[in-house]
């Protein structure tokens, strides 16, 4: 156990170190993009959507920021996470290693990031725009939760790539449903009625709608949206680790 | 007293290549023409019995796909076998083909202190021996550079010394020291001949059979999976020698077209010939409608064959290809 941490936490620091060589403004490049695609978004939309927020455009920009920090962390975790065990394939024929660092890595590699940049921002709006300090302590739940997530599709996805390798392909357009059909930039509101409920199965939409609760929730807090969060969290990370652990076997033959 | 190896009943069961071009697409389809492709495989390793007791100097022979690497990668924990059981006792310095797995963006002080990581030590103490890694690979000089810098001679110098750093219980070599130029071959000879000397138990993978005859106690001869021989060097190379039809002694590519002309379906085994590494290279060439076999030497001098016309045989058996398939 302590021997996979320190393998994991040296392969996300490696990613890291890889991924900032030589920029000048290092990891604060994970901020400016959520930050230049709500400005976006808020250009585009704010005006037409900003009645369903109160009539402020202020929130619109929020809710717009919190549902990118969720789809833009997931989306980079789980694509990253899914090229990491055959990337390392010739790695893993050399050296025993457990194969699941590489995943593990890539979303903590991700974590870190958000830990540095956007996270901090998160727990400051949640302060001052709430003035709940019971929100503040429930974001790191709420953020455990999609941590959780990314976690089990990462897994799921690296040992699925294994034996399809066109899989990137695929998860690009299902990571683009996940995230239209997260009410990202736009109000749950216009989504068609019969169509709403399906945002309730979407575990990134489950995700949003928490951290947003959490972040920049008016009245009191919906506790039921957070504990879903969280149990959807660990039922993604649980199944997904059963997944791999079950067809590991079969890597070393396709590596 | 346990044995620094032990394999009991092991089996080796692989998928075979061509399942590796498998996709989701295809999958998707051929479900839905309600056609399940089984897949195939096939026996590597089968039925070994093998106990290795500590400090043993032992060679492993047999010609190329008996499943040789197959067994030094059960033994580095690599793989994991079908059936049966592999223990060992102490730690392993995996030194099969060492050099890859390298990032090409990360400097070299960050790539040696990674690989010493995954090869089980802890961080603080590869940091402490960095210098000295990087002094044996004489490389300290760039320790800051970007390994993609590095010539590929380097980078497996530099592999070498991370695998050869910490005093392993069990090493496995694969035909390593062909590594790097005459001098530095010459200092890997010398850092091996003191695990020698040690009490460190050695395996040795290797087509270098006179080596193997005066330096190993003992010798495995491997052939289709199963373990033909097992006792004293020098029979065992004796009798491998024995059994391998009319290529006693042939090193050169003359020999080998000679003798696919024998061979019924142009099959040619390449056996005990070559002390390189990536063992005697081979292409099959097509020029002016005849074919024939070249090694890499003449390869290299002569190098204005089309791609498509050349089959490159790495180190294994030369396959006569259907006329007019294309290559890739």
């Amino acid at each position: 156990m302590k021997r996979m941490l320190e393998l994991v936490r040296m392969t996300a620091v490696r990613s890291l170190k890889v991924r900032y060589r030589g920029t000048a403004l290092g990891v604060l490049w994970s901020l400016a993009n959520p930050l230049m695609m709500t400005a976006v978004y808020t250009t585009i939309f704010g005006t037409a959507y900003s009645q369903y927020y109160g009539g402020s455009i202020v929130r619109y920009i929020l809710a717009a920021f919190v549902g990118l920090v969720v789809v833009g962390f997931f989306m980079a975790s789980t694509s990253e996470a899914l090229a990491s065990v055959v990337g390392n394939g010739t790695l893993l024929n050399k050296i025993a290693v457990p194969p699941a660092v590489f995943p593990l890595a890539a979303v903590a590699a991700n974590v870190f990031q958000q830990a540095v940049t956007t996270f901090p921002i998160l727990l400051f709006v949640a302060l001052v725009v709430t003035h709940d300090a019971t929100r503040a302590v429930l974001l790191p739940f709420v953020l455990l939760g999609l941590v959780l997530l990314a976690t089990g599709f990462g897994l799921a996805l690296s040992a699925l790539y294994v034996f399809f390798r066109d899989l990137a392909h695929v998860w690009t357009i299902v990571g683009f449903i996940l995230w239209i059909t997260s009410p990202l930039f736009y109000p749950a509101e216009i989504a068609p009625a019969q169509i709403r409920p399906w945002f309730v199965v979407n575990p990134v939409a489950i995700e949003m709608s928490a951290l947003r609760d959490v972040v920049i929730g008016t009245g009191p807090v919906h506790f039921d949206t957070v504990v879903l969060a969280c149990l959807s969290g660990l039922a993604a990370c649980a199944l997904g680790a059963l997944f791999f652990a079950a067809v590991r076997r079969e890597f070393m033959d396709l590596l | 007293m346990p044995a620094a190896i032990e394999l009991r009943g092991v089996g080796v069961v692989r998928r075979t290549q061509e399942e590796l071009h498998y996709d989701l697409k295809r999958t998707t389809l051929d479900i839905l023409r309600g056609r399940v492709r089984k897949i195939r495989r096939h026996t590597v390793l089968d039925c070994i019995d093998l106990r290795v007791d500590h400090g043993e100097k032992i060679g492993v022979i047999g010609p190329n796909g008996s499943g040789k690497s197959t067994l030094l990668k059960l033994v580095a924990g690599v793989l994991a076998p079908t059936r049966g059981t592999v223990a060992t006792e102490g730690t392993i310095a995996p030194l099969i083909e060492i050099g890859v797995g390298f990032d090409p963006e990360l400097t070299l002080v960050d790539n040696v202190v990674y690989y010493g990581v995954l090869m089980g030590h802890h961080e603080s103490l590869v940091r402490e021996h960095v210098d000295d890694i990087l002094e044996f690979a004489e490389l300290g000089s760039i320790r800051d550079q970007p390994t993609k810098t590095l010539s590929s001679g380097m980078s497996a110098r530099l592999g070498f010394a991370i695998a050869t750093e910490f005093r392993p219980d069990i090493l496995l070599l694969d035909e390593v020291l062909a590594v790097g130029d005459e001098r530095f071959r010459r200092r890997c000879a010398a850092r091996i001949d003191r695990f020698w000397d040690a009490n460190s138990t050695i395996v040795l993978v290797s087509h270098d059979l006179g080596s193997i005859a005066r330096t190993c106690d003992r010798v495995i001869w491997i052939e289709g999976g199963r373990i033909e021989f097992d006792g004293p060097a020098e029979t065992g190379v004796e009798r491998y020698l024995a059994s391998v039809p009319g290529t006693h002694g042939f090193t050169s590519g003359n020999d080998l077209v000679e003798l696919a002309r024998v061979s019924k379906n142009g099959e040619v085994p390449v056996r005990g010939t070559s002390p390189t590494p990536q063992g005697l290279r081979l292409y099959l060439v097509r020029e002016n409608g005849l074919r024939h076999y070249i090694s890499n030497d003449e390869f290299y001098a002569k190098t204005n064959y089309a791609w498509e016309d050349i089959v490159h045989v790495d180190d294994a058996l030369i396959l006569e290809v259907p006329e007019g398939e294309r290559i890739s």
